[in-house]
């Protein structure tokens, strides 16, 4: 009926850093002015860069980002929440990868620390249990691709939503595939 | 080359061998690189990583140690061997405690880049995050297990090149470790110096000469290229 | 400890509990909750950091030139800041303490290159858009997104100002984000001069935007409704490096403390010996530490750090624009003490002005490409480092052992100082928008305008393993709380500790 054809629908984008350190958001960020040109092309859901709160509230996301791996209880349950309502979900940076430097405390006992470290033990039912290891993010859900890097390069994150946004596999170009 | 040189067929490309070869050294002469971690021009091949296993005329065998034979046929790089090389390189990191990130062989580590080349973007497997005390007891010399490959490198070098047989491989299965040769089994006990061939030769950051760091900036590491830009 | 208004309501039986969680538009991941009661009168107000990554205690048993290395991983949006000052404490570890002045220099472009782009980053990503569309504008369109759409020019201006930073930090550590530039006793690196050109060309575009970004903040406060004037006015006092001359001072100074009412209460303070100044306490509702002050205790002993601390308390920025900026700043507001947190923004876009100035300077330096670049000298066993990090001061403690490696690990970041700052801002901002009112999520919003006014950098504050509890409860089909267990601090369990109702909301 129409002769032209619809604007194709934007990509709902979702982003979260559970036990990470802000950097991988930070390198998606240095993608710089190119910003403004996936903005044209994706809605952000949920992300500490918007003020929506709750995953896929409102629409199914189509892309779900997670940097950092799992430290509390919360971070699993949020992390539930990305996988159930996010279409593809990717493992961001080292510390979703592989648990990153947080997981160097892994050779730590958690009740021996306490039994050490404290005059006061915060107690708040507000604060969420702690793991006994922290975890990297594909020991509890399935992951669809992950992007290694700490942080991966911006043109990492580029290529990959590029990749996405135009129905491909995404698969890094070598030199985008850095640990460090 | 001259036509009556030797030659044997590495992925479609002639490879010219001298007496002694294996196909590993023969490829690495002629500039063809066969991914590998335990193996250095310096000391004896042990087959102990096996990242180098090709197949040759269709038989897998390790490039470090097989002799490379005129007119033989060998494959390198096939999906099937890529796969398996990549699983190979990923139980590597969940079996230690590889922290690239914080790590002061980054861009000059084997590991790392033979696993950047294989395109390893995910671990596959459950890490398990072993506890594996540092030994900082040499006064120029660390020993960081939680990174040892039990490549063996360090052994043969302190054996063949050192004379000083410092190290050993002992225990079985995933107890197995790099054994120490001093009364405490500390390195501040042996007979290690940092001006040993061994106390510089391992291709992961098991063993690192002390207070160095990152000295050495982004961008003129041993691996990096141009793409090492943040 | 628990003795300030709202922090602890008298009986938290029968209060309505309202989360806000995850805090947005902040770095990191930290939740506020109020409790309420029958008529929407606030009883409690609590700021919460729920999570811990535990760097100071996997930091023990490190060698110690791994950590300055290591630790940018507290956070990946001042990374310099903590690389920056464990490399100064390890400076006097190896005893390379002066580094060589070629090392100085470019460990100081690097840090107020990052100035510039977290400041641009938090302004104008982050929380531009309260300013811009109003405190309890549509979610949909309080984000940078909205910004773009609606004010192109800001959005534009902001994401190249921060990219001018970035790449500052770029040619001093390698990358942009966790590089290893400074080393302990100085730097690996000089700057490349066809790098520095290149960020010398876009300087009059950069501190045309930098000046742009000051005359925003200041027409976007000074426009602020009038029943924001007062908008979570916090009196406290103010805390900052300083140099000896009284100038603001980001990477190396002394400690200055002044008073709430303008007064310097104590200055000239040896780094060296933070621990005479500061001690910190532990609160059970939070992962973050509470700093204080050690001659007036916990209770009055808190104070404020980052922007609007050091705007007012230096005696001149050694910047001419800046300086011009913060003397504006100062008159604006007739010569007092300022303390309405929302004018941290204008306070911070002077900064970020300064900073573009000083890496001016720098890059006009011939010193950052080349001279000796390392420093060596007796070993000692400890160092600290501060550093004026983009959020306010940030302290770096390590002890090391004869065997290199880090036996001890101190950190308080910026954020933790600030920690009873905001939790003062919250009850402040609830007591005067939300209480009694039918909350919507407009007000709530209020309370996350006054928390970002502090650039609080939760991902820094999470470092702490400190203050770790184990609590379980067991809950029955409905959430009701059946049975709620703790083990304290020496392995006793304890039954029914301390909770409310409200868990069961969770």
């Amino acid at each position: 009926m129409n002769a032209s054809s619809p604007s194709p629908r934007k990509l709902r984008v979702a982003t979260v850093s559970l036990a990470g350190c802000f950097g991988c958001h930070m390198s998606l960020l240095d993608i710089d002015e190119r910003l403004f040109d996936l903005v044209e092309r994706v809605d952000f859901d949920r992300s500490p860069l918007t003020d929506i709160k709750t995953v896929g509230e409102h629409d199914r996301c189509d892309i779900g980002l997670v940097e950092g791996g799992l430290c509390n209880a919360e971070n699993v349950e949020v992390l539930r929440a990305f996988r159930a309502r996010c279409t593809v979900l990717v493992a961001v940076g080292a510390c979703a990868i592989t648990g990153g430097l947080p997981a160097l405390r892994n050779h730590l006992d958690v009740g021996d620390i306490m039994q050490s470290v404290y005059g006061r033990v915060p107690d708040d039912p507000e604060l969420p249990l702690p793991l006994n290891r922290v975890l990297p993010i594909h020991e509890v859900v399935r992951i669809d691709h992950a992007l290694p890097g700490c942080p991966p390069p911006a043109d990492a994150f580029w290529q990959l939503l590029q990749d996405l946004m135009a129905g491909r596999t995404p698969v890094p170009a070598p030199g985008l595939i850095r640990y460090d | 080359m001259s036509a009556v040189d030797p030659t044997f067929d590495l992925d479609g490309q002639p490879v010219a061998l001298q007496p002694g070869d294996t196909i590993l050294s023969a490829a690495a002469r002629a500039g063809l690189d066969i991914p590998h971690l335990c193996w250095s021009e310096e000391v004896s091949g042990s087959a102990s990583c096996r990242l180098c296993t090709v197949l040759a005329e269709g038989r897998p065998v390790a490039a470090c140690v097989t002799p490379a034979v005129a007119g033989q046929k060998v494959e390198c790089r096939t999906p099937s061997l890529a796969t398996q090389r990549l699983r190979l390189l990923q139980m590597l990191f969940v079996e230690g405690n590889h922290f690239c990130p914080g790590c002061e062989k980054s861009g000059n580590c084997l590991l790392q880049v033979q696993a950047e080349r294989a395109g390893m973007t995910d671990l596959n497997f459950e890490v398990l995050n072993p506890e594996r005390p540092v030994d900082a007891s040499h006064p120029d010399v660390l020993f960081e297990p939680n990174r040892c490959i039990l490549c063996q490198l360090c052994v043969r070098a302190s054996d063949e090149i050192d004379g000083k047989r410092v190290f050993a491989i002992g225990g079985h299965g995933i107890a197995t470790r790099l054994l120490i040769d001093s009364p405490s089994g500390r390195l501040g006990d042996s007979a290690l110096s940092v001006d040993d061939r061994a106390a510089h030769i391992c291709p992961v950051g098991a063993l690192l000469p002390k207070r160095v760091g990152f000295a050495v900036p982004i961008g003129q590491r041993r691996f990096d290229t141009e793409d090492t830009r943040g | 400890m628990d003795t300030r208004p709202l922090e602890t309501a008298a009986d938290s039986k029968g209060l309505r509990r309202i989360a806000i969680d995850p805090l947005s538009r902040v770095e990191g991941h930290g939740k506020v909750t109020l409790l309420l009661d029958d008529d929407n009168r606030v009883r409690q107000a609590r700021l919460h950091i729920v999570e811990f990554r535990g760097f100071e205690k996997f930091i023990e048993g490190r060698p110690y030139w791994e950590v300055p290395v290591m630790v940018q991983r507290l956070c990946g949006i001042c990374p310099v800041s903590h690389h920056l000052a464990a490399s100064k404490a390890f400076d006097r570890v190896v005893g390379g303490w002066p580094v060589p002045p070629a090392a100085d220099r470019i460990r100081r472009l690097m840090h107020y290159g990052q100035i510039v782009q977290s400041h641009a980053l938090h302004f104008f990503h982050l929380a531009s858009p309260d300013l811009l569309f109003g405190f309890d504008a549509e979610v949909d369109r309080r984000n940078i997104v909205g910004v773009a759409a609606a004010f192109p020019d800001a959005a534009r201006q902001g994401v190249m100002l921060r990219k001018f930073g970035q790449e500052v930090i770029r040619i001093t550590s390698g990358k942009r984000i966790h590089g290893t530039g400074a080393i302990p006793g100085g730097m690996n690196r000089a700057v490349d001069p066809a790098e520095r050109d290149a960020l010398r060309a876009e300087l009059p575009q950069v501190l045309a935007w930098a000046q742009d970004a000051v005359t925003l903040a200041r027409r976007l406060h000074e426009s602020l409704p009038a029943r924001y004037a007062d908008f979570a006015d916090t009196p406290a006092a103010m805390m900052s490096l300083v140099g000896r001359d009284g100038a603001m001072e980001l990477y190396d100074g002394v400690l200055r403390l002044r008073e709430a009412d303008g007064r310097i209460a104590i200055d000239g303070f040896d780094d060296q010996r933070y621990r005479e100044l500061i001690a910190e306490a532990v609160k059970p509702w939070t992962y973050m530490k509470f700093p204080y002050r050690r001659d007036l205790g916990v209770d009055d002993g808190w104070y404020r750090v980052g922007p609007l601390a050091r705007v007012q308390n230096c005696d001149f920025i050694p910047t001419p624009r800046a300086e011009e900026a913060r003397q504006a700043f100062v008159a604006a507001h007739g010569g007092r003490p300022v303390h309405a947190v929302l004018a941290t923004h204008w306070a911070r876009m002077i900064e970020l002005l300064h900073g573009v100035e000083t890496v001016a300077a720098l890059l006009d330096d011939p010193l950052i490409t080349g001279g000796p670049l390392q420093a060596e000298g007796t070993r000692q066993h400890s160092g600290v480092g501060i550093i004026e990090a983009p959020r306010g001061t940030l302290i770096h403690e390590y002890e090391v052992g004869d065997d290199d490696l880090v036996t001890r690990c101190n950190l308080i970041v910026s954020t933790t100082h600030n920690n009873q700052a905001m939790n003062e801002a919250v009850r402040a901002v609830a007591l005067r928008y939300l209480d009694g009112e039918t909350i919507t999520e407009g007000l709530l919003n209020h309370i996350e305008v006054a928390v970002r006014a502090y650039d609080p950098c939760l991902s820094c504050a999470t470092h702490a393993l400190g203050q770790m509890p184990l609590a379980v409860s067991l809950r029955a089909a409905d959430g009701r709380v059946l049975d709620h267990v703790l083990r304290s601090s020496t392995g006793e369990l304890l039954r029914d500790g301390p909770t409310h109702d409200a868990e069961a909301a969770q």
